[in-house]
């Protein structure tokens, strides 16, 4: 039937309500995945329960969404009062989060692609998205109207912006890649209203500012340490946690003798002014391409007998650490990978205690890890009902080897050469669970047939893990156990992690793969643990 | 720095793209209306013998040099003979034929775009529904590339005439939900089971199962206003094109 609409009051754009507040943020409804890690503590851990061991078998695909013209999605999708946000670089999709329906999409004009995008962030009617270019861009949340655009660097020195953003109280946090080119890292604060720069934290120190003395020379001013993770957020202390990526030249640590501030390490940084608080360094004077900017899981529990408010960070070089995230004290570093042969242990402020010679050399070395990690972007989880943090962990060596590098201007690999995988340790993925306070191996699942990583992972108070992998399966674990409950082969590699979230009373596991997002929940009839 | 010369090669390069002599298209109209309208219609529209060189239709020759080639040698096996014009004037002819199809961005375009933009902001009311650089409603479809994207007549058509198609994620809809409520909105998507609608009253999206809704009715009306003329003066239509035809992404804003 057909008819003439008369008379459809229209109202100004600005009166309709926000729909995502700071609250909103900090509370983090388990019906929504309003995060990059669907929280500011970083956990990763859903809690929705609908979905749980009792019946997941019960799981299955509801929607599959294909992005067009994408292949490899890193993106974690944002999930707002029942729409779903995907991103690539240069795309911006909004879907209808129950049916996988397009609501509409915005793209990038003329701008080549370049990387991967890990994700939007959500504030207010608003929402953030970072480009290959360089920029953050604010779009309209319910029709994806271009608001503002901001420059976050000069694409053409070879910066881009693959960060999915961080939104905190009327503004947005966001890091920049790459520092393999040589190009130095920083974390910016827009104001989410108008786009202003509010604050800059620059990650290599400039002669005269402290830190600046761990450069020989000029290295600083091509030191890289970028800021391509996002990191978390504590809204008590109002401090930021974000790793940093690796310095440069990569391999080829003569040029730049120091320890190298402030590269492969964790920041925290007041959210207010974007200055330093602590840091605390994992690799001083890498040589690996060790990033230091996996996820700082933020957890309160004890440890030595009292309450402490723990980050813990399971880190490329292969030790699981644990903070003190008010002043940044080191308690504790164990390795959660056992090919370890670059150092014998952490002396008592965690500072490596290298094996010596272990290091690229021009006919090559190994190293183990290898440069690839023993865990890389993939998301770790943390379930506070069994106290158990999970990695995405790879076992395995490589060969490493050295050169020399002459920097070039324009965002070319300034790296010095690179590694090849050890013939004599074949990679294999793992998805592990260790004890939060030690370290200590709980479980171990060994994802057959898997060497090469890329999924993250979810924890949710079901008492399920969902894990992924490159060959495509998306499988869930007895959170306890590590048993595998469930399984489902997307038919595409998996290199994002995984959200959970629920509209209309229906709980909704959620994973990019390959070029498709996959929406499951449980099968109409097979019950439900409600 | 971009050279001259390297310019000028990616804009012939890049065919009916980059700004066009509005000299020699006038020129180029003159000649046009003069040599080829025994063939071609007048003022680019279809001919007796030879197709309209104006709208949407997609010629195989479009780029300067393709239509240059075109004009200048003929095409075989077709009755569209060499020109006997000298070289500068096949030029005009070219610039002339290229501002038919160009978007409103390349063309001249009478008008003050400052005064089009007071009155887009103001009387016309545009921006109540539309977007432009970030500042306006979003009912309507963002209007900050519109002058990259429409020749100048379809902008003047989208304001003076109706009937127009709607553009998909426009189409408007009352519902009538079997809970009671009713939403008006516009269909952004929907298939045989949902609908994707963005509220013209709350501005908020409904995303809903189709057999939660009683009475599902579709408008083939736009929101859109289509008596602009009326509403505004000549001057002031003339105006807001010139504002519209300034709107592209990536230019600095007039």
């Amino acid at each position: 039937m057909k008819a003439r609409i008369g008379g459809i009051v229209l109202v100004a754009a600005q009166l309709a309500a926000a729909q995502v507040t700071f609250d909103d943020l900090g509370r983090a409804d388990p019906s929504n995945w309003l995060t990059y890690h669907g929280a500011y503590d970083g956990q990763r851990h859903s809690r929705l329960r609908q979905v749980n061991t009792g019946n997941v078998r019960g799981l299955a695909p509801k929607w599959i969404y294909q992005v067009p013209g994408a292949h490899r999605l890193e993106s974690v999708p944002i999930v707002a009062n029942g729409v779903m946000y995907v991103s690539e670089p240069n795309h911006v999709h909004a879907l209808d989060a129950r049916t996988g329906r397009l609501i509409w999409e915005y793209r990038e004009r003329s701008v080549p692609e370049r990387g991967a995008n890990r994700g939007v962030a959500v504030y207010g009617n608003r929402v953030f998205v970072g480009t290959p270019d360089a920029r953050l861009v604010a779009l309209d949340a319910r029709a994806g109207n271009k608001l503002w655009e901001v420059k976050l660097a000069e694409a053409s020195e070879g910066y881009w912006c693959p960060v999915a953003p961080l939104a905190l109280r009327d503004r947005i946090v966001v890091g920049i890649a790459p520092g393999d080119d040589g190009l130095n890292g920083f974390l910016d604060a827009y104001d989410a209203e108008t786009g202003r720069r509010l604050w800059r934290w620059e990650a290599i120190p400039k002669p005269g500012e402290p830190g600046s003395e761990t450069w020989a020379g000029d290295s600083w001013k091509t030191g890289g340490g970028d800021t391509w993770l996002t990191g978390t957020y504590d809204p008590a202390l109002n401090l930021i946690y974000w790793g940093t990526g690796n310095p440069a030249p990569d391999f080829d640590g003569d040029v730049r003798k120091g320890d190298n501030l402030y590269t492969n390490a964790m920041v925290a940084l007041d959210a207010d002014t974007g200055r330093l608080r602590w840091h605390f360094q994992f690799t001083p004077h890498d040589v690996h391409d060790w990033d230091a900017v996996e996820i700082p899981v933020l957890v309160d529990a004890p440890f030595g007998g009292a309450p402490r408010k723990l980050l813990v960070q399971a880190n490329r070089n292969g030790f699981y650490y644990v903070l003190d995230r008010r002043s940044g004290k080191f308690l504790l570093g164990t390795p959660f990978v056992k090919l370890l042969n670059w150092a014998r242990g952490l002396s008592p402020e965690g500072r490596p205690i290298r094996v010596p010679g272990v290091e690229p050399t021009p006919q090559g070395n190994k190293v183990c890890p290898p440069t690839a990690g023993a865990t890389n972007w993939m998301s770790p989880a943390y379930n506070p009902d069994t106290s158990y943090f999970y990695v995405s962990a790879l076992e395995g060596c490589g060969i490493s080897y050295k050169s020399h590098d002459t920097f070039l201007p324009g965002g070319f690999p300034y790296m010095a050469t690179g590694y090849v995988e050890s013939p004599e340790e074949p990679w294999q993925m793992h998805v592990r669970a260790l004890e939060l306070q030690t370290g200590k191996l709980v479980w171990d699942h060994i994802q057959v047939g898997s060497r090469a990583y890329g999924a993250g992972l979810l924890s949710t108070a079901g008492g399920l893990l969902f894990a992924g992998n490159d060959q495509g399966f998306l499988t869930a674990h007895d959170a306890r156990t590590g048993k595998p409950l469930w399984h489902f082969n997307t038919g595409q590699q998996i290199t994002a992690s995984p959200i959970s979230y629920a509209v209309r009373g229906t709980q909704y596991v959620a994973v990019a793969a390959g070029g498709n997002v996959v929406a499951f929940a449980l099968h109409e009839g097979a019950g439900s643990g409600r | 720095m971009i050279g001259p010369i390297l310019w000028l090669a990616l804009q012939l390069g890049r065919g009916a793209a980059g700004p066009i002599d509005p000299a020699a298209a006038a020129e180029g109209r003159k000649l046009y209306n003069r040599d080829c309208t025994i063939c071609h219609g007048l003022e680019g529209t279809v001919g007796d013998r030879a197709p309209a060189l104006a709208g949407d239709r997609r010629f195989l020759r479009s780029s300067a040099e393709e239509l240059y080639d075109a004009i200048r040698n003929g095409i075989r096996g077709t009755g569209m003979p060499p020109s006997p014009l000298a070289d500068a004037e096949v030029q005009n002819v070219v610039a002339y034929i290229r501002s038919l199809r160009a978007p409103a961005a390349d063309t001249v375009v009478a008008g003050d775009s400052e005064r089009g933009a007071a009155v887009f902001w103001g009387k016309g009311d545009c921006g109540r529904c539309h977007m432009v650089r970030g500042r306006g409603g979003i009912l309507g479809p963002d209007l900050s590339n519109i002058g990259g994207e429409r020749r100048p007549a379809a902008l003047r058509d989208a304001l003076t005439r109706s009937g127009r198609r709607l553009p998909r994620g426009y189409r408007p809809v009352k519902i009538r939900m079997r809970d009671g409520r009713a939403i008006e909105g516009l269909v952004k998507n929907e298939d045989s089971f949902s609908l994707q609608v963005l509220g013209a009253r709350d501005l908020q999206l409904h995303l809903l199962d189709r057999s939660e809704a009683a009475e599902v009715i579709y408008s083939d009306h736009s929101l859109m206003p289509s008596d602009y003329a009326r509403r505004l003066t000549a001057a002031e239509i003339d105006d807001l094109l010139a504002f519209l035809a300034r709107q592209v992404d990536g230019r600095p804003q007039p």
